[in-house]
């Protein structure tokens, strides 16, 4: 290819090849200087290799990398760092018990006679953060400050060493809404300044709001770079996954049948404060229809699913499921009464992560007579329901039944686990984020089958942060604040901005408004 | 597929090969370097001192011209069966916890609660009252009990106060220490009148008879293991029917462990307790249950070494609490925590105990140098994962991570 001045790095077709996989195929990527670049792609794509081959954690096979034209050899991140590249990890490393300042200079530290010369090196971090506007308080310790704040160290720790390139490696899968708002205020600022950013992404909003460019790469293979401004979130979803996506879930008006789980006047305790986390919370679950528990993070979601599912104790209410009282039934009790729960945290209570495929996916029902017998686990019987399961829901792992879970993509985890509780066909089905951190192409196929569990009259309880999610998915939308249930809502004739209102708590049913901005 | 786990077994033999051979040779350079600097031994009597550090289990002492020999030597071989069962016991069940994600470093704990159990029900049964059998029995399944019950004293403490098991252990190792000790200083059980030796338990060999009103104890009425015929194979050692209980008892844990439901809800309560609740598993329940199994293979360790009948109990030991536990730890480790692997690791490990008999034996070398190779041995076994990473070579590093999942990690500030 010609060699164009335009460029500060180009990485001119990359071929990385793992065992059993090639990981890059021919990719080439061309950072203009001064521009944000997105880099696209689903779990697995190949976007962490492609980066870590630019860092010099991995030799490519084949291709070369130009900076400012002239090829370089970058044979680990000294290399990198010399060339002036940063890297802004998705798992900040930052030392919690350090201050800020000791951070953003370790591994860069100026010293005299063997003593640490701290004073030019606050200087010169104090008129960093001034010029880009990253406020950080140099003293505080990191574990003292919040995550968005940890962030700008990470950042700052790029400017300290005078990166060029800065690499941002998903970087707003752990901010808050406002945090994202801030960072993309930053992201433009630096490239004001002359710096330039490769972002790496897979939610197609933000690359949408903050790119100049974008390059989409799709099982290794390099797919094509587009303008942002000449491309729709609908075309960017399609090169990414190979096919077209339909963003919006396309579902018929529901049928809700008689009430199968019913809760009354629930109470669960906190387990971080002394009140209740969950506060005499009533509601009715029906069959053939998708019920989402809506609101912000943090508002007894988590504890009102503990409870619904017996991890925690309720200390007041009733729970009943498909007429039975279980309020103080054990998990076991409650799976046999018909629920069926896809957890919050995957890692934490979806899997063990360290079994395999098929013992994770007969984890919930290992025990029952087809599984086993007298004791002895019928590994035959395991082996074709794991796979019968696999081919059903699309699980993708490198060695099938066998693979260790903990090896798999995020995605296909939260498949299994979905594969696992919608084939124990029971009547209740409660999904707790069912998409978080997923790509479009999951987050589909997972709204597609919590639909047709709908419709083959599943009653679905749905708790969601997503607003999109909520609006697109449920059939009826119950908004939680400070752990109570304030308001209704019809997702046919509500708003965003409604919905905004109850979840922040400056609305409710019972009439009264707090702070009304409707 | 089966290719891999081929692949990843065959580096688990390979490293755990590999820790032997460099304890050995650890063991071998020490052997020179004594004998180089002493002025009674020199380069030939370190020769000699080495080739029983690598093959003192076919000694077959010396020749005529003063030379070493070596050749089939029964006594030794089953001399080695013999010292196995306790190691290969306690192996298991340090293996059992580790699988099931508990760290059981309470094995001498439990090994001396089998001990005690097992030697007051063989001595307190008045001989002749009962069929040797069902005393042999009920000695055993006592100590068996007794090592259970003092397994699951951890495996409550950790199931409902949280407490973490090697703590509790630890603890419970000791006061099992002065608990036993102080039981056997007010017991009958002493024995005074063998030989010159005092502070002696009897053996179990000894039946408890009442002669003329008063209960004293004879030699040769009490019970002991079934030899089983394994005396005419191997002439002249200690070997019993006790090491074929521990490859049944080994083989039993592995089918339990990989093939039942039980064991699979074990293990998935050791791997991920949270998970284990989700999916209705009594996680507490399971805890106890990993432990108190510990605990009586522990037991059965101890019943079985004492039940031998050619094994006595020096009571006032209890500042020490007896290696079988602590070498249990090296024997899983060894073994990469596989059941059957115990087997061999634990007749390795008693080999090279007779190894260090024989040096002392045979050469002015002193016994203790192979507590030095057992103990390279069990450093090297625990770097075992970086011993695998370095048989497979520089594959480690291309290995393709596995895809981030955009987990959110909110850090210890939180979200603002």
């Amino acid at each position: 290819m010609e060699q164009a001045p335009e460029y500060v790095i180009e990485m001119l077709h990359i071929t990385k090849i793992f065992p059993g996989i090639k990981a890059n195929d021919d990719i080439t990527l061309q950072l203009k200087k001064g521009e944000i670049h997105a880099l696209l792609g689903e779990n697995g794509a190949g976007k962490s290799t492609l980066m870590s081959v630019l860092f010099g954690l991995y030799q490519p096979e084949e291709g070369v990398i130009k900076k400012d034209g002239k090829e370089v050899k970058i044979n680990d991140p000294n290399d990198a760092t010399a060339l002036h590249i940063g890297m802004v990890h998705q798992h900040f490393k930052l030392i919690d018990v350090f201050t800020v300042l000791d951070n953003i200079i370790l591994g860069a530290e100026d010293t005299k006679l063997g003593f640490l010369q701290k004073k030019e090196a606050r200087k010169k971090v104090k008129e960093l953060s001034e010029r880009y506007g990253l406020h950080v308080d140099l003293d505080a310790k990191i574990e003292d400050i919040t995550v968005g704040m940890q962030q700008r160290v990470e950042i700052l720790k790029m400017l300290y060493r005078d990166n060029e390139i800065l690499i941002f490696d998903e970087p707003t899968a752990v901010l808050t809404p406002q945090e994202i708002e801030e960072l993309m205020a930053i992201m433009r600022g630096l490239v004001k300044e002359g710096k330039s950013i490769l972002f790496i992404s897979h939610k197609l909003n933000e690359i949408m709001e903050v790119s100049d460019r974008v390059s989409v790469l799709r099982k290794g293979k390099y797919i094509g770079t587009v303008n942002t401004a000449e491309t729709t979130k609908e075309e960017l979803s399609s090169m990414m996954v190979g096919r077209p996506v339909q963003l919006v879930v396309d579902k018929d008006e529901a049928k809700p049948g008689e009430a199968v789980l019913e809760v009354k006047d629930l109470t669960v305790p906190s387990k971080i404060h002394a009140n209740n986390a969950v506060k005499n919370v009533s509601f009715t679950a029906h069959a053939g229809e998708i019920t989402c528990i809506a609101g912000i993070d943090g508002n007894g979601q988590t504890e009102l699913v503990y409870a619904l599912s017996g991890l925690e104790k309720a200390t007041g209410g009733t729970i009943t499921l498909c007429g039975k009282n279980i309020t103080k039934s054990s998990v076991r009790q409650r799976s046999f009464a018909g629920m069926s729960h896809i957890p919050e945290d995957r890692h934490k209570h979806g899997l063990v992560l360290d079994f395999t495929l098929e013992q994770n996916l007969v984890l919930q029902r290992y025990y029952e007579k087809e599984f086993q017998n007298a004791g002895f686990i019928k590994f035959g019987a395991v082996r074709e329901y794991a796979n019968k399961l696999i081919e059903q829901f699309d699980v993708r792992s490198g060695q099938g039944p066998i693979t260790i879970a903990r090896s798999m993509s995020g995605g296909n985890q939260q498949k299994a686990i979905v594969a696992r509780e919608i084939d124990r066909n029971l009547p209740l089905i409660i999904a707790v984020q069912p998409t978080r951190g997923l790509d479009v192409g999951a987050i589909e196929f997972i709204h597609k089958r919590l639909v047709e569990e709908r419709d083959a009259g599943k009653a679905v309880l749905l708790v969601s942060l997503e607003l999109e999610e909520v609006m697109s998915l449920s059939d009826r939308i119950l908004v939680m604040y400070e752990g109570e249930i304030v308001g209704e809502l019809d997702p046919k004739k509500t708003t965003v901005q409604e919905l905004g209102l109850y979840m922040a708590g400056a609305k409710r049913d019972n009439g009264e408004k707090k702070e009304d901005q409707a | 597929m089966s290719s891999f786990l081929k692949k990843n077994g065959t580096r688990s033999v390979l490293a755990t090969i590999i820790s032997i051979l460099v304890g050995l040779f650890a063991g071998a350079i020490l052997v020179l370097v004594v004998g180089l600097t002493s002025n009674e031994i020199g380069l030939k009597g370190a020769w000699e001192g080495i080739s029983l550090i690598v093959a003192g289990t076919f000694s077959t002492g010396r020749d005529a011209a003063g030379a070493l020999s070596f050749g089939f030597n029964p006594q030794i071989i089953g001399n080695m069966l013999f010292r196995a069962v306790p190691l290969i016991l306690c192996g298991l069940s340090v293996a059992l916890a580790y699988k099931t994600g508990l760290f059981n470093i309470g094995a001498s704990g439990q090994y001396l609660a089998g001990t005690c159990a097992t030697l007051f029900v063989a001595l307190s049964i008045p001989a002749g009252s009962l069929p040797k059998l069902v005393i042999w029995l009920l000695a055993f399944f006592a100590g068996v009990l007794a090592g259970a019950l003092w397994g699951a004293i951890p495996g409550m403490l950790k199931a409902l106060l949280n407490i973490n098991e090697v703590l509790a252990c630890i603890m419970t190792n000791w006061i099992a220490a002065n608990l036993v000790t102080w039981m056997f200083d007010i017991s009958n059980l002493k024995n005074a009148v063998e030989g010159t030796k005092t502070g002696y338990i009897y053996k179990t060999t000894y039946g408890l008879v009442n002669v003329d009103g008063a209960w004293t104890y004879q030699d040769g009425l009490g019970v002991s293991t079934s030899k089983l015929g394994l005396d005419k194979v191997f002439p002249g050692s200690q070997v019993n029917g006790g090491i074929l209980i521990a490859i049944i008892i080994a083989v039993i844990v592995y089918i339990v462990l990989t093939k039942t439901t039980f064991g699979y809800e074990l293990k998935a309560c050791g791997a991920n307790r949270h998970a284990a609740r989700y999916a209705g598993i009594h996680d507490k329940r399971s805890i106890v249950y990993s432990m108190a199994i510990a605990g009586a293979l522990a037991g059965a360790a101890a019943a079985l070494y004492y039940l031998s009948g050619n094994t006595e109990l020096y009571w006032s030991v209890y500042q020490k609490l007896p290696t079988e536990g602590f070498n249990g730890i090296a024997v899983a480790m060894l073994a990469s925590c596989n059941p059957i692997a115990c087997i061999f690791t634990g007749l390795f490990m008693s080999a090279i105990n007779l190894h260090g008999l024989q040096l002392a034996n045979l050469t002015a070398y002193n016994e203790y140098i192979t507590d030095v190779i057992i103990a390279v041995i069990v450093y090297l076994s625990a770097f075992s994962l970086l011993i695998k990473t370095w048989i497979s070579g520089r594959k480690k590093v291309d290995k393709p991570k596995p895809a981030t999942d955009g987990k959110p990690n909110p850090g210890k500030g939180g979200a603002a």
